[in-house]
């Protein structure tokens, strides 16, 4: 009988294969953000020369990817296995294929590309160099060596992997949707998700309001300040990653123009910068 | 041991790393391969053949049939003058004997040389070279860490910047690797495998097993082997498929930087698909890199780089994928048409362009506008113009360019549904057209009304980037003012419009109204002006001559600097410039030009000149109209004699103030002539100092 990798077990098995490479197992962040990398857990851990090596399960919104659950591979809201490791081992290519290979994927049996793509967040003011994996022709990971975080050059460079659940599982499952991916041995991804993904289509795009949104961005953004000027890191960049959000819903919307979604970013990218120099001050001081 | 040094063996340099850019591949593995032939032949190393290798994980060098050493030198040791290293009989002296001792030399070693300072003896001594492997180890970090990229990146404490991270080098020459460190990695005899084929390292006794080795490991790490490997699979496929596969060198090249180890499968998408335009079609299967469309056909080939076996799986995976992204595509195509190119201009009214400066449906009601200013031009249709302006930007409300893998058909989408929309050809070929160039060395606009479109919509964008406070500076050109400028330019250059820059850099600004300093946008457009001509292969000072009396119009100036590039080499064209030099200084203090009293001409040669000034004036008039360049520069050049004739016999700045301000009045009527085609004494000739 054909074993079925649910999407549960290929989260438990990632888990599980990155806690034996010495990753300390975390969660997902309390906070609606757009990527692994917002989490403190990455983007203020990976300043600084501490080693840190950290696996979590992060649930990235991204509220113009939704298709009202009418496409089979987009949403507004993906799984992703987010893994840093710093500094970044020399085999690390090796032991991510070996993860595909202890999720189910036989490299005998499918092609991996690593195609080239550099990565860069400009809210985040961080970038770095390396690839989209391909498997089979469909994007399942983003692999990057970050260089810069918060506008400042990383001294010790650690690795940052992001696993897309839903689309792994479905190769796994060898479907060709991830409406039917097998949640566990009952329900469907569909069963789970399919109304959540209709409404929230409808909400970032129509419903979503503007002028409260703008007001909630400038409101997080004046918090952050105040919160940054008594030096309290977290909270203000937990203020930081609010207005990033927001500014994501406004751009669903559509009533940003182009030259007012670079000012939104400059915005987001100054908040993010002042939390990455106060947090390295904090641990030289 | 001296048999031994005639040896033959070889050498094997292979750097592995991550996958590699493709675009930075192939020209860093032909530089390596380079300065190691380059260290071979400076050193005097023999060697047979010299082969580049690269794959996406790794590139080297494999060098067969080396020397073990350097080849022995001969070298002369310069000793006494021959006068004091022999007695008169024909003996050594002691100051000879010394210099053998002090160098080592035998009797045998001592020849005498004729010098310029007279004869003197010198010693013959055979060097020993230095061992191959010395050499390579000495050099061959340093050459690794030579190695050029557009774009580098650290991933270790030793903070080396490469494309990517290096994982492993071999360095072998003949059975022994050469120990040495770069990177934080030890070269040694360990090569890697594809990874769908093995983890496990591959032992290397000896360099020659190398090629056949990793081919067993699937890699085959000759280029043009694993090229034609490619070509020849592609065209297997082809052929199965009936078909013409479309691709170019350069697709061919990225797949060969891509794959170590090239299958190929044969894809098929859906019919229904094919009711897409073709160019939404390629940006769907090309975005996916090495995908070739079998053209016309619902059929593409893709070059993958695993197992044989994973063929089944490969096909699978890239059948969903491109039916999952062309339905998408479908999707918004349909929706598009649904709603009409109409729809969407209305929905430019809520658009913002640039801050401050409206809405996009207020740019192209100026673009409208600013077409309608030219109705005088007999080579394009402006009524097509206006047309194509008012609905050129329409198509960025559409589902199809808001995605992003679609952006880049913005213009062509908007052509289609102009097309569905009872447009006529020509305006359909002007909006499709109108984004070109999009980048520096695309094709350009090819119907006029296009190209028209294309420099209004590029000088508007210009134009409204400094009224907005967004001109370039440095490194800051977010809106890519300065590559808008330059092709501004090249198209109406391209075209030949009839039309003024500077007029129309003015008339742009009129639409605006707003105020602005007019020079600043002049200067900006000289300067990609200069830098266009450059580019174009004429001299700054050609160039400085023709934008000196510079009307404005781009392809003229261009057509007057290729006059003067064809004659500038000639003798009498240098007298010519030496001429107007002389003229310019005499003109230099003038401030009012008086007319000529024929009454106060009295030297022939001056007679001479006038009578010449009147004939050619009207002469040259002509020939300006016309454009004829070149037979313009024939007459000025045949004035010459008489110019010469006029300056040797006549004394310009005499002590008479009436016949001097005569004679200058004449003189100026002459530079006017040459003034009419460009300012001759700009011209750089040689012997004299070059000034910009």
């Amino acid at each position: 009988m054909k074993k079925i990798h649910t999407f549960e077990n290929v989260i438990i098995n990632l888990k599980q294969f990155w806690q034996q490479q010495g990753c300390l197992i975390f969660e997902p962040y309390n906070s609606e953000v757009g990527a692994g990398t917002f989490n403190p857990a990455t983007f203020l851990k990976i300043l600084g020369t501490e080693p840190w090596n950290v696996c979590y399960l992060e649930i990235s919104k991204r509220p113009r990817d939704g298709r009202y659950a009418k496409n089979p591979l987009r949403f507004q809201q993906f799984y992703q296995c987010q893994v840093i490791m710093k500094p970044s081992p020399v085999d690390i290519q090796q032991v991510y294929l070996e993860s595909l290979e202890y999720l189910g994927v036989k490299l005998k049996e499918h092609e991996v590309r690593f195609v080239e793509d550099d990565w860069e967040s400009p809210t985040l003011g961080a970038w770095g160099l390396g690839w989209e994996v391909w498997l089979d022709g469909l994007e399942i990971t983003q692999f990057t060596y970050f260089q810069q975080a918060g506008g400042i050059d990383l001294d010790v460079i650690p690795v940052e992997i992001t696993y897309g659940l839903e689309r792994i599982t479905m190769i796994l499952q060898d479907l060709s949707s991830v409406f039917d991916i097998k949640w566990n041995n009952s329900l469907t991804w569909g069963d789970v998700y399919r109304q959540n993904e209709i409404e929230y289509s409808k909400y970032n795009f129509e419903v979503a309001p503007p002028e409260l949104l703008s007001s909630l961005f400038k409101s997080y953004e004046q918090e952050a300040e105040r919160l940054f000027e008594q030096g309290l890191v977290y909270p203000g960049y937990d203020c930081a990653i609010k207005c990033s959000h927001i500014f994501n819903l406004l751009e669903a919307r559509g009533t940003i123009s182009i030259s007012e979604r670079a000012k939104y970013i400059g915005r987001v990218r100054a908040l993010a910068n002042k939390a990455a120099a106060l947090y390295l001050r904090g641990k030289s001081g | 041991m001296a048999k031994r040094a005639f040896q033959m063996i070889d050498f094997l340099l292979e750097i592995g790393f991550e996958e590699f850019p493709p675009h930075f591949l192939r020209p860093a593995a032909e530089d390596l391969t380079e300065k190691i032939e380059k260290l071979l032949k400076e050193k005097k190393i023999f060697h047979r053949s010299v082969r580049t290798i690269y794959t996406p994980r790794r590139m080297g060098t494999l060098v067969l049939g080396l020397s073990r050493r350097q080849k022995a030198q001969i070298i002369e040791i310069q000793g006494p003058p021959k006068k004091f290293a022999y007695d008169g009989k024909g003996k050594p002296t002691d100051k000879l004997l010394g210099f053998m001792k002090a160098n080592n030399l035998k009797p045998s070693d001592i020849i005498s040389k004729r010098t310029k300072r007279g004869d003197y003896v010198c010693g013959k001594k055979e060097i020993t070279g230095a061992s191959t492997e010395d050499i390579l180890h000495d050099n061959i970090p340093e050459i690794i860490k030579s190695l050029e990229f557009p774009k580098t990146m650290v991933w270790n404490q030793e903070r080396v910047r490469f494309p990517r991270p290096i994982r492993w080098i071999v360095a072998l020459l003949d059975k022994k690797p050469l120990r040495f460190e770069f990177a934080g990695v030890q070269a040694n005899r360990y090569s890697w495998p594809n990874q769908h084929f093995s983890f496990k390292p591959i032992r290397l006794e000896k360099p020659r097993e190398y090629i056949n080795f990793l081919r067993h490991g699937g890699v085959i790490v000759d280029p043009n082997e694993r090229k034609k490997t490619i070509l020849t699979r592609i065209k297997q496929m082809a052929d199965k498929a009936k078909g013409k596969p479309l691709y170019d060198d350069d697709m061919i090249e990225e797949i060969n930087c891509t794959t170590e180890y090239p299958e190929v499968i044969l894809g098929e998408f859906n019919p229904e698909y094919m009711r897409l335009p073709e160019e939404v079609l390629m940006t769907v299967l090309q975005a996916h890199g090495n995908v070739i469309w079998i053209n016309d056909t619902n059929k593409y080939i893709y070059v993958f780089s695993a197992k044989k076996k994973a063929l089944q799986n490969v096909q699978a995976g890239y059948s969903r994928v491109m039916d999952s992204r062309l339905q998408d595509a479908l999707f918004y195509y349909q929706n598009d048409m649904k709603r009409g190119l109409q729809d969407m201009l209305n929905q430019t009214k809520g658009m913002m362009w640039l801050q401050d400066l409206g809405t996009l449906h207020d740019k192209v009601v100026r673009l409208k506008d600013f077409a309608g200013q030219f109705k005088s031009l007999t080579d394009v249709d402006i009524e097509v113009v206006k047309r194509a302006a008012l609905l050129c930007k329409a198509d960025l409300l559409s589902e199809m360019v808001r995605e992003k893998e679609f952006t880049s058909l913005q213009g062509i989408m908007g052509g289609y549904y102009a097309k569905a929309s009872g447009e006529s050809e020509p305006v359909v070929k002007a909006i499709s057209e109108h984004y070109l160039p999009r980048f520096v060395g695309d094709r350009l606009p090819k119907s006029k009304p296009g190209g028209f479109l294309s420099v209004t919509d590029k000088l508007d964008n210009v134009v409204g980037a400094f009224l907005s406070g967004n001109r370039p500076s440095g490194s800051y050109d977010p809106f890519a003012v300065r590559r808008n400028g330059y092709a501004v330019i090249n198209i109406l250059d391209f075209h030949a419009f009839e039309v003024s820059l500077l007029n129309a850099i003015d008339k742009m600004l009129g639409l605006y109204n707003r105020k602005f300093d007019t020079k600043v946008l002049f200067e900006f457009f000289n300067e990609r002006l200069m830098r266009y001509l450059q580019d174009k292969g004429y001299r700054y000072d050609e160039i400085n001559a023709v934008l000196a009396t510079w009307q404005g119009n781009v392809a003229d100036a261009r057509k007057r600097c290729e006059a003067l590039k064809g004659f500038r080499d000639r003798p009498e064209f240098v007298k010519l410039v030496i001429g107007q030099k002389r003229v310019r200084n005499i003109l230099k203090d003038l401030e009012k030009v008086a007319t000529v009293d024929k009454g106060l001409i009295r030297e022939p040669a001056e007679k001479a000149l006038l009578k010449m000034g009147k004939q050619v004036g009207s002469e040259i008039e002509a020939l300006i109209s016309q454009k004829s360049y070149p037979e313009v520069l024939i007459l000025l050049l045949k004035m010459r004699p008489v110019i010469d004739k006029f300056f040797d016999d006549v004394l310009v700045m005499c002590e008479d103030k009436q016949l001097r301000e005569n004679r200058m009045a004449l003189v100026s009527i002459i530079n006017r002539l040459f003034l009419q085609f460009a300012d001759f004494s700009q011209i750089v000739i040689e012997g004299e100092k070059a000034q910009r």
